[in-house]
């Protein structure tokens, strides 16, 4: 440490919150959102309880989450030990097993108490465990109530409804409750409610796509392509991404993009602007991560939709409903030099009283039944997305090997070229596929 | 004058030009007029469209981000101050008197100077994956010294090619004189030159901490917690706290501010620094 | 007259100057052991890497495998692709902002020259950070709180900047309106810096406006314009941050430049070897095209 360095930071140090120097351990988590302020609470938690009786301090960090992934990998291949925890998730603790600290110690009767075992099973790689599961993740239809009630009640609605289906779609369809939709309600539904569709419609569009170049949104569109029955691989490893499914699946976003019933701005957006179309109550429904319930129903951010929308399971394809799911979680850097800290850290956060702690500050664990029944009460989005994950979650068949991170970020490049117009389907299928090949031969 | 404009067709041209002016000046400060007027606007009137033109300030989104303590962000900024004063310094302590030999003596001109203003037509990524690894390598990473190394790196192009043209124009007779009073080369250059040179000093420097300033790559990819300079934390805010466009935008006020300041005294000095150096060297 | 040219005339002394030229080095030894330590090691590590096997898991390469990192970089279409688009990206921003620049010099010299400080408020874009730019237009495009559709739905139009239809153009668009001050400033300096005397001895000739701006003063601050259009281009050429902020390079690759290219190859589809490859391609080509450029300018110049 040179000398001007040395200096600055004492003085800064007075200046500035002096916990980075007390940290011991330092926890790499998912950024936004729910998940953060509530891992915020219960580190604090951790720090003046457990943590204090042992002698440690855990401090958190956060990348944004754009790059989240390229930063991460980089620090732990080079053997960085900036942090000693780090996020797993379902679709790439194959990837990161190799620069992570297996702790199947921790796999005690008391977790499973606490977690499923398919939750457990989230988190491991060929036979070991490297996280503690923290969030799960699946996706809900986000829909306006009021304007579904209106829908379902009024008879001009209905006809103009019919009028619009007929044009678009072929049939002449009647409007449906948002439990029964499949993929052709929700496409009817998006274009009634597009005002450049129909310009009686109280809302300007239809529906919000996220359609920026990231690996997540194409993990939101792929619940349509596994509910017509696509997946990555069949039972013998061929792959079918080049399947009716598929086709099906990303023409239903593409057409959704050429009537506009989507903002124009889409291809530009992720989680937080397609949280605030529908936020602001300028979209009718959409399909959105389970974690945006926490914020979607605090009124003082979003009062236009406050105490006017609700959660269900996504449409049905003809495979019935799916939805993509993981798990995000923590687990142990293995350049780290303080394991037992992060140890008990884990061990804690593995425990029936933290996890309920989580839960009261917006998290959206995967744990058992009986502790989802308990907070029932003020979480139906716990109830929703336990009996989602449990009822129509899929994993795409190599979701969760290696390649599945790199193959989801070429799917995300392609597909939307697609969607943008940039490439024709076929191009962009036989893109992926070649990519799987080379991925799936490594 | 000659050609006073006092005639009503003069007149007329007159305020042609200040509505041109005014446009421009309009439409390309837009984004930055907005951002701070954003960061002074309640989440209620932010997500009011269209945005009020007048509404209350508040000041809650410049607590949020300084005071919350989530982010570090004034130590966002003392990094981006420390690596942008350090990455100057730095850059002109050893281009200034490379400068003076390619100048005054023509040694490297005809290899050096080409070689060094060629790492600025450099897409800068391809240096990025080996100077982790060798940031890892030797404990650089996330340091104030390594990014300091990085930003007098990327400056010194600049620095070097504005030095050159300016003691170019500097008159050869003052070496001479200072050489028959029997000055070494060193007094010449720092008794006789240096002086000469404070205003390419100030622009020089101005120019470099403006350019570390606001650097945005190798902060993404060299530092993680304890040196992040400002243009990687304020990106923190958008994605990661959902539509907080409030905090975002005072998050980039805060960011942009003290380059800003900088540039407006300093910009004479870079027109003139540039085209001279930049024209002969 | 340019002061190395003048000191020709002291050819007598040729001995000493050598021996002053030799004692000058001294002073390049700075810059050029820090370049050396800082870029010197990346180099060779590049090089390294270009020839070896490498992964994440594996970082130090497990053999020699030829130009093997060559080739898979350099067929890969998208490469291309990339290539293209930066030197369309490019070329286009060049035009526009010293096209811009220019005419405002024509329009707002006279303005200027009697009130300098205004200058300073068209200077503002180009101290800001191209990546926090890029955010802020994020902002203020944005269809539900962006202040820029609006207000343009108030007056009845209906136009979004971050739509399939615009994006190119407003990716561009960000570009000009941000570096259009830096060629400004840069033609300004070059057109303040011309002697007074000119304009008078024009009018006399009658050369006044426009025929004047075009007859007289665009051949003065030629060579101004071919250095400020020649950096302009290379740093569009290279350009990262603002993009990677926006869209991210897509929808599909439709905004990749090639800065952006290296990253994502490397990055997100982990390919080292092939990403060091075509880095170290690339420092070759532009060390070749900086060095056949000098030759001939050097050629043209009669110095």
């Amino acid at each position: 440490m040179t000398l001007y360095r040395k200096s600055v930071l004492t003085v800064s140090a007075l200046a500035m919150s002096a916990s980075a120097a007390l940290a011991d351990i330092t926890i790499l988590a998912w950024p936004g959102g729910a998940p953060e302020e509530s891992l915020r609470a219960l580190v604090e938690q951790y720090n003046e309880t457990k943590g204090a009786e042992i002698g440690s301090k855990a401090e958190l960090l956060y990348f944004s989450r754009d790059n989240f992934f390229d930063k991460m990998l980089s620090d732990v291949a080079a053997g960085s030990t900036e942090f000693d925890v780090m996020l797993t998730a379902t679709y790439n603790v194959g990837k990161y097993a190799p620069f992570m600290e297996p702790i199947d110690d921790l796999i005690t009767d008391d977790l499973r108490s606490v977690f499923p075992q398919s939750a457990i099973d989230s988190q491991s790689f060929e036979g070991r465990f490297y996280g503690i599961p923290t969030d799960l993740g699946v996706h809900f239809l986000y829909y306006r109530t009021d304007l579904i009630d209106q829908l379902l009640s009024d008879a001009a609605w209905q006809g103009r409804y019919a009028e619009i289906s007929e044009e678009f779609l072929g049939t002449a369809m009647q409007p449906k409750a948002p439990g029964d939709w499949t993929w052709d309600d929700f496409m009817a539904s998006a274009l009634f409610f597009t005002k450049s569709i129909n310009p009686d419609s109280p809302v300007r569009y239809g529906t919000v796509l996220q359609l920026k170049n990231l690996l997540f949104n194409v993990m939101i569109w792929q619940g349509i392509a596994a509910s017509y029955g696509g997946d990555w691989l069949d039972a013998d490893g061929n792959i079918t991404v080049d399947s009716d499914a598929y086709r099906k699946a990303l023409a239903l976003y593409k057409r959704l993009v050429e009537l506009e019933a989507t903002p124009a701005d889409s291809l530009s957006y992720e989680y937080a602007e397609a949280n605030g179309a529908f936020g602001t109550g300028r979209v009718a429904f959409y399909t959105q991560w389970s974690a945006a319930y926490a914020s979607l129903v605090d009124e003082e951010e979003y009062p236009a939709i406050a105490g006017k929308f609700d959660i269900l399971h996504q449409p049905a394809g003809s495979e019935g409903i799916k939805t993509h799911f993981h798990a995000l979680g923590l687990g142990i850097n293995a350049a780290s030099e303080k394991k037992d800290e992060a140890r008990a850290f884990l061990s804690y956060l593995g425990s029936e009283e933290a996890m309920k702690m989580y839960i009261d500050g917006g998290g959206q664990p995967p744990v058992v039944g009986r502790i989802v029944e308990e907070v029932a009460g003020d979480r139906p989005d716990m109830v929703a997305m336990s009996s989602h994950a449990g009822d129509y979650g899929h994993v795409m068949a190599g979701g969760t090997s290696a390649s599945a991170l790199d193959i989801y970020t070429n799917q995300a490049e392609n597909f939307t070229g697609y969607w943008a117009g940039q490439f024709d389907i076929d191009t962009a299928i036989s893109n992926v596929e070649a990519f799987m090949a080379g991925e799936f031969d490594k | 004058m000659i050609v006073s404009e006092t005639g009503p067709r003069d007149r007329i041209v007159g305020v042609l030009r200040w509505v041109i002016f005014a446009v421009v000046a309009f439409v390309i400060n837009l984004p930055i007029l907005a951002t701070v007027m954003t960061s002074f606007k309640t989440n209620g009137v932010i997500n009011t469209s269209p945005p009020p033109l007048l509404f209350e300030p508040t000041l809650e989104h410049y607590i949020e981000v300084l005071g919350s303590g989530r982010t570090d962000f004034p130590g966002y900024i003392l990094n981006s101050i420390v690596i942008g004063a350090g990455g100057s310094l730095l850059a002109v302590a050893v281009s200034f008197p490379a400068a003076y030999a390619i100048a005054r003596h023509g040694v490297g001109r005809s290899w050096l100077l080409p070689l060094v203003t060629n790492i600025r037509t450099l897409p800068l990524i391809i240096y990025a994956i080996p100077i982790y690894l060798m940031y890892q390598l030797i404990g650089l990473l996330d340091t104030w010294t390594g990014m300091i190394l990085i930003a007098a790196t990327i400056s010194i192009p600049v620095a070097l090619v504005l030095f050159v043209g300016f003691m170019q124009d500097l008159p050869i007779d003052l070496d001479e004189a200072g050489k028959l009073d029997g000055a070494s080369q060193r007094d010449i250059l720092w008794k006789i030159i240096f002086p000469l040179s404070r205003p390419i000093l100030v622009a020089v420097l101005f120019l470099s901490f403006i350019t570390c300033w606001n650097e945005f790559l190798f902060g993404l990819i060299l530092t993680t917690k304890e040196a992040v300079p400002v243009t990687v934390g304020a990106t923190f805010f958008v994605t990661s706290y959902g539509v907080k466009w409030g905090a975002t935008a005072a998050a980039m006020t805060l960011g942009i501010l003290p380059p800003l300041i900088l540039g407006l005294f300093a910009y004479p000095y870079i027109g003139k620094g540039m085209l001279s150096g930049a024209v002969k060297g | 007259m340019r002061p190395w040219i003048d000191r020709a005339r002291f050819g007598a002394g040729m001995n000493l100057q050598q021996q002053e030229r030799r004692s000058a080095r001294i002073f390049l030894v700075s810059m050029c052991v820090f370049l050396a330590l800082i870029l010197g090691f990346p180099t060779l590590a590049n090089i390294w890497f270009s020839f070896n096997e490498v992964t994440f898991h594996n970082l130090t390469g497990d053999g020699f495998i030829g130009f093997r990192n060559y080739r898979i970089a350099l067929s890969d279409p998208r490469l291309w692709d990339a290539v293209g688009y930066s030197i369309k990206f490019a070329v286009i921003c060049t035009v526009f902002e010293v096209g811009f620049a220019l005419l405002l010099v024509f329009a707002l010299h006279p303005l200027l020259l009697r009130r300098p400080w205004l200058t300073a408020i068209l200077m503002i874009p180009m101290m800001v950070s191209p990546a926090l730019m890029g955010v802020m237009y994020r902002l203020i495009l944005n269809e539900f709180v962006g202040i820029v559709p609006g207000y343009l739905e108030k007056l009845g139009f209906t136009l979004n900047f971050l739509s399939l239809k615009y994006i190119q153009f407003t990716v561009i668009a960000i570009e000009v309106l941000q570096w259009t001050p830096f060629a400004f400033l840069i033609l300004l300096t070059a057109r303040q810096s011309l002697p007074y005397d000119l304009e008078e001895a024009a009018a006399i000739d009658g050369a006044t406006g426009t025929r004047f701006n075009v007859l007289v003063v665009l051949p003065l601050i030629a060579p101004a314009i071919i250095i400020v259009s020649f950096i302009r281009f290379i740093d569009s050429f290279r350009v990262f941050d603002h993009i990677f902020v926006l869209t991210g390079g897509g929808p599909g690759n439709s905004t990749t430049s090639l800065s952006i290219y290296i990253y994502k190859i490397f990055f997100k589809q982990n390919d080292l070897g092939p990403a060091v490859a075509l880095s170290m391609t690339l420092l070759v080509a532009t060390l070749a095209l900086l060095y056949f450029g000098l030759k001939l300018a050097v050629r043209r110049d009669p110095a």
